[in-house]
């Protein structure tokens, strides 16, 4: 096992991240506050609680899987996909490094990335709404769950790719909308039976409301399931990504 | 006998050319034999398969048939013994736009599984050996194509690796600095390094190379030493009556 290179990766990652700040940093802060002052503080005052806890307390959770989500999908697919389209990933392919050396290089510094994200808008939520989460166990073991699905996905896609345009298509066409109907801003049980129903084949539900837990304690579906379907996509995902790089495609030719 | 710096056998490239689905041949079963130590020029017109062949030798082409063989280590069963042996400095600049020069140089050995002082000091030397110290702290793509070219040699020297592969090492750059990279490829021969040359200037590899193969639509057409391939002809003689399609 090639573990320098590995970490070596790992720091490319992270000297990457903070050399583009604007990116990957100040836009979850700044989108983070403008969704606590607009909705939470907002419109939240008109909502008395949900589920036994005030509407602010209720959306920082589901604000900070929206940003691991798309910060860990964004910064990895952008990742492999400049780095194929640059050549700058033979640099690594020409080294004595393996597919799973590589693939854990990126999901660790997504890793990494994501806890710093929910870090942030953790601090965010405990000073404009007073809320820190009561289960720190399940809040770190959620948001390592959804990063290794994203920043794997984010590889998947980054290879899949042949401009960057591809890339923002799962973001525009699959995460986002699926975020947003997954319970950020509402509970489920707002929904009519139908949608209620529909909902629990969303992904994106499960890993909001599983992390919800770690906050409020409860949450609109069984803790265990959601975790173990949210552990299942993790793992697909990472063996589908383990298996394209291995096979070099789109690497090497 | 020691093992060879390359044992090429039998090697066959085809690639399926994504808009007519048909299989092109690369390389079309070249064998070849690098001596450890020796300076070894790969020549041949655009798209006769060098870079193909490079690409194989080093990992970033997968094998359709045969087996390559550096040091006696197998690319493909013993890819990582193999892969530590060589370094490459391709024609086309592939460097990390987020990290400065001397990052770049520290980066590359860590892919390699180095770091630490004496990583830092050989980053150092070769930025001062290279003339880039003044502009260790600053992004390529400030650099000039000169100091490109040889940042890109300084790079594919961190790991100090036993064969060097160079493609167009001087493509781009002028008279001055090629008689200096010249000296400099020289003297990396002299202190034992296995050089792989492939140039479109042909005086530089009647110039510097001990042996010299000529490829032609993936197949080795000539392969002798330099004195022995040119005679009293020129190499571009030689070589234009052997590439002449």
């Amino acid at each position: 096992m090639n573990w320098i290179g590995l970490q070596t990766i790992v720091k490319r990652e992270v000297v990457r991240s903070f050399s583009i700040i604007n990116q990957v940093v100040w836009p979850p802060v700044i989108t983070t506050l403008l969704y606590i002052f607009v909705f939470g503080v907002g419109l939240g005052s008109q909502i008395k609680s949900i589920d036994g806890v005030s509407y602010a307390t209720f959306l920082i959770p589901g604000l900070i899987m929206l940003q691991v989500i798309d910060q860990t999908y964004g910064e990895s697919s952008s990742s492999f996909f400049q780095g194929r389209f640059m050549n700058s990933i033979q640099e690594m392919l020409i080294a004595p490094l393996s597919a799973v050396e590589m693939v854990s290089g990126f999901v660790v510094a997504g890793l990494l990335r994501a806890f710093f994200i929910a870090v942030l808008i953790t601090i965010i939520g405990f000073i404009f709404v007073h809320s820190l989460p009561g289960n720190w166990g399940l809040y770190l073991l959620v948001i390592f769950l959804v990063a290794v699905l994203f920043s794997s996905l984010g590889i998947i896609f980054g290879l899949l790719a042949e401009k960057f345009d591809h890339i923002a298509t799962l973001t525009t066409f699959v995460i986002t909308p699926l975020v947003f109907v997954g319970g950020t801003f509402t509970s489920n049980a707002f929904l009519p039976p139908l949608l209620r129903e529909i909902a629990q084949f969303n992904p994106m539900f499960h890993m909001i409301d599983a992390f919800r837990y770690s906050y409020a304690g409860h949450g609109d579906a069984p803790l265990g399931p959601s975790l173990l379907i949210v552990a299942a996509l993790a793992a697909a995902a990472l063996a589908v990504a383990l298996r394209m790089t291995a096979s070099g495609y789109k690497l090497r030719v | 006998m020691s093992e060879p710096a390359i044992r090429i056998d039998r090697l066959v490239k085809r690639y399926v050319d994504a808009q007519s689905r048909g299989e092109f041949v690369a390389v079309d079963g070249i064998s070849l034999r690098v001596e450890a130590g020796e300076f070894f020029g790969l020549l041949g017109p655009n798209g006769a398969g060098k870079t193909t062949t490079i690409n194989a030798i080093v990992g970033l082409a997968q094998i359709t048939s045969g087996s390559i063989a550096l040091f006696g280590h197998d690319v493909v069963r013993d890819w990582r013994a193999a892969r530590a042996t060589v370094g490459l400095a391709p024609q086309e600049y592939n460097f990390d736009r987020y990290l400065n020069i001397r990052d770049i140089l520290i980066f590359a050995a860590g892919y390699y599984g180095l770091r630490g002082a004496a990583v830092r000091r050989r980053a150092d030397d070769l930025l001062e050996r290279f003339d880039l110290t003044s502009k260790a702290r600053q992004t390529y793509t400030r650099l000039s194509g000169g100091m490109k070219r040889r940042l890109t040699l300084a790079r594919a020297l961190m790991h100090e690796p036993r064969l060097l592969i160079l493609d167009e090492p001087t493509a781009g750059v002028d008279v001055e600095l090629r008689i200096e990279l010249w000296q400099f490829l020289r003297e990396l021969k002299a202190a034992g390094t296995t050089i792989v040359l492939t140039t479109h200037y042909l005086e530089e590899a009647e110039e510097l190379c001990d042996r010299i193969a000529i490829i032609e639509a993936g197949r080795i057409v000539a392969l002798d030493r330099t004195s022995a391939l040119i005679g009293n002809r020129s190499l571009q003689d030689v070589f234009l009556e052997l590439t002449r399609r």
